[in-house]
């Protein structure tokens, strides 16, 4: 038993190594100093230093990083938080009365699998006209529109699962249906509703190809500013102040999924066994 | 059901649909339009008919053909590797991962980077003078190749997605182990049975369903990668690794072929709807 499990933890070291490589490389260059990056890219720092950090943190006419993480903070927000007040209702018909069983229910739920770029290109067209490209509502309504399959499909999972004598007994007490679904069905609801929320958050702000197509300066969010960094202006790419910047622009959803690890893995697995 | 009772739904229902309808329907039709005209930035408002056109266009191009050739081919290749990597870590590390849930919280870090980061991330790491792989190899062997050069740019966009979506086909694959029945491996273990031949007639075919699943939708996300690939290499030497979102963002960005872009995004719609028919078909014909 003893050795069998000391090779488990070894293959575990190896995997997890491997697969947070480029993490934990990109955290360690971030400490390096400027000087220090190519002269000795191995992992070790000679003379760590938050230098990178305050280069990243401080704002230039070029580049400003509160802007971007305001611009994620907000779309991110309104693309994870609408497809939620959209759905829950739908969510409680769908379970207790059918509405939309048949055809409403597999459209949105297929929506996940298509290729986005097929909606960014009229996207583009749509919004260049209404006065939205470079927004942050503009671009938070295309990421509600990412995470509304999964948002309908834990939802109608969580509305499963109240037992119908609860809401029957509201429902005695003269409770209509607005009344029921906000003081009855909502709170029952809470930790599917917070799990969506988490996991909705997090695809939104870690989208890219949609912030990239539809914002140029005014909304651009965290994932594209940060590649902005490695544009190079002239010379090459200052890597100590790139890991930097990429270390901001990871640390917000890497610490909710980590808090909230076993939510979001739940959640992942219920979206694609269920879906 | 009283007819009160149906607007009632509806109202229930609307909201979701009102939205779906503003943000996907609109741009659908517009889509359509523009999929058979003559536009350019400049002519946006005044869009020519001009049939098949584009589409004549795309499928005439090479580049479109390449695209899809790399979509279908990472797509595939990608989802086969996660899934037989992601399958033999479940199944090897399910006894660490019950006695000690943090193991699995580290191994799915890289599912909650952005690709789009991940892809930035390996530039650095791949980076001949900044980067430590090339540096220890360097430092080992004395070499290293070139790892977004022609030759070898494709198995470095394939080794990257791996790795970064394994932990998705670990992570399904180790809840489907876990709930199969403790007792079935009991009963097995007191037949005698060894443990290869009990994941073989056992463990396995039950866990067979998830196995389709993973492997679907792998295929999907790489069929459609963008970000990852884009960050890391953009289109590649010589558009070696142009897959058919990138070619559809060029097309539309890059060169302002609006209709032609379309075009390829409806062809990619029709092709997309098709395989899910398709699959959905097949999964439903297996479960019981």
């Amino acid at each position: 038993m003893k050795p069998r499990l000391t090779l488990r933890w070894i293959v575990f070291a190896i995997a997890a190594f491997a697969m947070n490589f480029p993490v934990l490389a990109t955290l360690i260059t971030a400490f390096k100093p400027p000087g220090e990056v190519s002269r000795n890219p191995s992992l070790w720092i000679k003379a760590p230093t938050l230098e990178n950090f305050a280069t990243v943190l401080t704002v230039s006419d070029r580049l400003n990083v509160y802007h971007y993480l305001w611009n994620s903070a907000v779309a991110a927000l309104i693309g994870a938080l609408l497809p939620m007040i959209v759905a829950f209702p739908l969510a409680w018909a769908m379970v207790r009365r059918g509405t939309g069983r048949s055809v409403l229910f597999p459209l949105v739920v297929n929506l996940r699998a298509l290729p986005l770029i097929i909606f960014a290109i009229p996207l583009y067209m749509m919004y260049s006209v209404i006065g939205l490209l470079d927004t942050r509502l503009g671009l938070g309504l295309i990421l509600a529109v990412v995470n509304l399959p999964l948002a309908l499909l834990m939802l109608v999972n969580a509305v499963a699962e109240i037992p119908a004598e609860i809401e029957e007994a509201a429902h005695m007490d003269g409770a209509r249906v607005p009344r029921l679904l906000i003081k009855v069905v909502l709170p029952l609801c809470r930790p599917a509703l917070i799990t969506t929320f988490v996991f909705g958050f997090i695809t939104a702000w870690n989208e890219f190809l949609f912030g990239l197509m539809l914002t140029t300066r005014d909304a651009v969010p965290m994932t594209v500013g940060a590649s902005f960094f490695f544009a190079t202006s002239g010379g090459g790419v200052q890597w100590g102040t790139a890991a930097a910047v990429m270390v901001v622009a990871a640390l917000p959803p890497l610490v909710l999924g980590l808090v909230m690890f076993r939510r979001i893995s739940g959640s992942m697995v219920a979206g694609a066994v269920k879906g | 059901m009283t007819p009160g009772r149906s607007v009632e739904n509806a109202l229930l229902a609307g909201p979701l649909v009102l939205f779906l309808l503003a943000v996907l329907g609109f741009p659908t039709v517009l889509s359509l339009v523009y999929g058979f005209s003559e536009t350019g930035f400049q002519t946006l408002t005044a869009p020519e008919f001009s049939g098949l056109k584009n589409f004549r266009d795309v499928t005439a191009d090479p580049t479109f053909w390449q695209a899809a050739w790399f979509s279908l081919r990472f797509g595939a290749i990608t989802a086969l590797l996660q899934c037989g990597l992601g399958l033999a870590l479940a199944v090897y590390l399910a006894p660490l991962a019950r006695a000690h849930g943090w193991t699995v919280a580290i191994l799915i870090i890289p599912m909650i980077v952005a690709p789009a980061m991940m892809g930035l991330m390996y530039r650095l790491v791949l980076h001949e003078f900044a980067g430590p792989v090339p540096h220890y190899l360097y430092s080992w062997f004395g070499w290293s190749p070139s790892f977004l050069g022609p030759a070898n740019v494709f198995k470095t966009v394939v080794v990257a997605e791996t790795l970064q979506w394994t932990p998705f086909a670990f992570l399904l694959f180790l809840t489907a182990y876990q709930s199969i029945p403790q007792d079935l491996r009991e009963a097995a273990a007191v037949d005698g049975t060894r443990p290869w031949r009990l994941f073989w007639k056992i463990e396995l075919p039950l866990m067979m369903p998830t196995v389709f699943v993973a492997l679907f939708i792998r295929f999907i996300d790489g069929f459609r990668v963008f970000d990852n690939i884009y960050t890391l290499v953009g289109a590649g030497p010589g558009g070696s690794t142009t897959s058919i979102s990138i070619y559809i963002y060029e097309t539309f960005l890059r060169r302002g072929e609006i209709g032609k872009a379309l075009a390829a995004a409806i062809l990619l719609f029709a092709t997309a709807f098709v395989l899910l028919s398709v699959a959905q078909r097949l999964l439903r014909g297996r479960a019981p």
